[in-house]
């Protein structure tokens, strides 16, 4: 998968910050990522700002909403703007989660967990399949966390994951923030975890802040990335071995730009240092 | 037809999350398992999980309510004068009307489904009226855009039609509800007519309009502007001619044709 232009640190393309951004260009982020449904559809004011952004600078495109281990039809209509939205763009993958968003036609707009189940795993490859053959780019799943295991499972999250993409043949949106969440709430080594993993698969990294609330951690995308999620990060990176882009997610209590592009630029130096230590390595 | 275990756990979750009966899912969540006829395995594995099956509860009625509350604070105000935005709320979800996977589109169904439902409007004939007034403006903001209409002029001709915006909604209510607030959230009856329109800058204005200044524009899109004013007995062609140039340079008229706009 060609990444190019695509590495360093980049940042969610969020409202709060639109007009700012399509107004300064020395904002030193290499690369931004939007959200389709967040722009396809929408017009006036917020969305011309946005239109610019994307005109001028690099973008992934990252889906909310598609419900890829459900039953739902296909909303083919979207898929089709969503195709030609992600040719005008110049991504060179779009990514998805692995979950399902609704159920008989009625979304619930959050991200659930697929039972990690033989049944599941082959209904599930072949939804991806049919998805990947609706795009223009490759198709990247994002792994997420998980507050329940939806039903009795037949096998851990590592093996459906994997599963998932080795069967359907697609790359992996690796969130380290997901996998450390997870490892909190379900008491396993992130580590341990992600070296059971088809690392070779990963093409983008997502970061973000979380929060616990009682005995259950929460990704509420509300808060600075800890040190230990960094470190996770850099783990992966010198494991992978390659400058992989990696994308700050903030969607809750968004601070003003100049503090998320500070926080931008301590994940920027530890990335650099992380490949940095590869370059050793293998010099 | 016999379906698949794992669509009858997705169901299983979605009743988890949707349905109203808050006590007894606290009390036990296998109960939406054994509804949706699923193995003694998977109802414990929805029992024993009872933190993490509520949480999903939670996070997910919220990303559902949350726009709900955000977009319709008045009309929030009003029914929890009575305790009814709760039970509101529940009746919209049980009705399972959040079709688009689009989050912009959760405040669009509730109006939807308060049109269709008809909910409360015995008590509270102005309720959909108050609705949709709160929803007018992110409605007209958020109006796709559009190439510009070619072909057209600026300034209004005797035997010209009017063609709107694209964005430009004229609208009626027989309760004056954009005067409606948290504090006062019952409006006055009177009839109202507002032009809800977006500016050069992109951003939604709202201005009130007289009675027959809407149904001008109303009219004057599929008749002659000389032949709707004087259907509508308005008096005076230069004032009418200042009012309409006015509204396209704020943005609410595209401009004028000799042609019908609806068969051009």
């Amino acid at each position: 998968m060609g990444q190019g232009r695509f590495t360093g640190v980049g940042v969610g393309l969020r409202r709060p910050h639109l007009e700012q951004v399509a107004g300064r260009e020395d904002h030193g982020v290499p690369f931004w990522e939007t959200c389709p449904e967040n722009v396809i559809g929408e017009g006036g004011r917020f969305h011309r700002m946005t239109r610019a952004i994307l005109e001028r600078e690099p973008i992934l495109t990252h889906g909310l909403a598609m419900s890829v281990g459900g039953f739902d039809p296909w909303d083919e209509a979207y898929l089709q703007d969503l195709g030609e939205f992600i040719l005008h763009s110049g991504t060179p993958w779009h990514s998805e989660h692995l979950c399902f968003t609704s159920v008989d036609g009625s979304c619930l707009h959050e991200l659930l967990p697929i039972p990690f189940t033989r049944e599941a795993l082959r209904h599930t490859i072949t939804r991806v399949r049919g998805l990947q053959s609706r795009l223009p780019v490759p198709l990247l799943l994002e792994n997420i966390t998980y507050y329940a295991e939806l039903g009795n499972a037949e096998m851990d999250e590592a093996d459906f994951v994997s599963a998932v993409l080795e069967g359907a043949d697609v790359g992996w949106l690796l969130d380290v923030n997901n996998v450390y969440v997870n490892a909190l709430n379900f008491g396993f080594d992130p580590k341990e975890w992600l070296s059971r993993m088809p690392l070779e698969r990963v093409a983008q990294l997502h970061i973000a802040g979380h929060r616990k609330f009682g005995d259950l951690t929460i990704d509420t995308h509300g808060a600075d990335v800890i040190d230990p999620v960094i470190d996770l990060m850099q783990w992966t990176l010198a494991r992978l071995g390659r400058p992989v882009p990696v994308l700050l997610e903030r969607d809750n209590h968004i601070p003003a730009l100049d503090a998320l592009l500070a926080e931008r630029a301590r994940l920027q130096r530890a990335y650099d240092a992380a490949l940095a230590l590869c370059e050793v390595r293998h010099a | 037809m016999h379906e698949s275990r794992t669509l009858r756990l997705q169901r299983a979750m979605g009743a988890l999350v949707l349905d109203g009966d808050e006590t007894a899912i606290e009390a036990d969540p296998g109960r939406v398992a054994r509804r949706h006829d699923l193995p003694g395995a998977d109802q414990r594995a929805f029992r024993d999980q009872v933190l993490g099956m509520l949480t999903y509860r939670e996070l997910a009625r919220a990303s559902l309510i949350e726009p709900l509350e955000t977009m319709f604070p008045v009309l929030k105000a009003l029914l929890d004068g009575t305790e009814s935005w709760e039970p509101c709320v529940q009746a919209f979800l049980d009705a399972r009307m959040v079709r688009s996977s689009q989050y912009r589109d959760i405040a669009a169904a509730f109006l939807g489904w308060l049109a269709t439902s008809r909910w409360g409007l015995e008590r509270w004939p102005f309720l959909l009226e108050l609705a949709h007034a709160e929803i007018l403006e992110t409605l007209v903001a958020r109006f796709p855009d559009s190439d510009p209409i070619e072909g057209l002029h600026p300034d209004p001709g005797p035997a010209d039609f009017v063609v709107l915006d694209p964005a430009t909604q004229v609208v009626t209510y027989t309760h004056a509800v954009h005067r409606a607030c948290v504090e006062a959230p019952s409006p006055e009856p009177r009839p109202t007519h507002l032009l809800a329109f977006r500016d050069e800058a992109g951003l939604a204005r709202l201005m009130e309009l007289t009675a027959a200044t809407a149904a001008l524009l109303v009219r004057a899109q599929s008749q002659p502007l000389a032949e709707a004013a004087a259907a509508l007995d308005i008096p005076d062609p230069a004032e009418l001619t200042r009012l309409l140039q006015d509204l396209r340079r704020e943005g609410a008229i595209a401009g004028f044709q000799a042609t019908p706009p609806f068969t051009s």
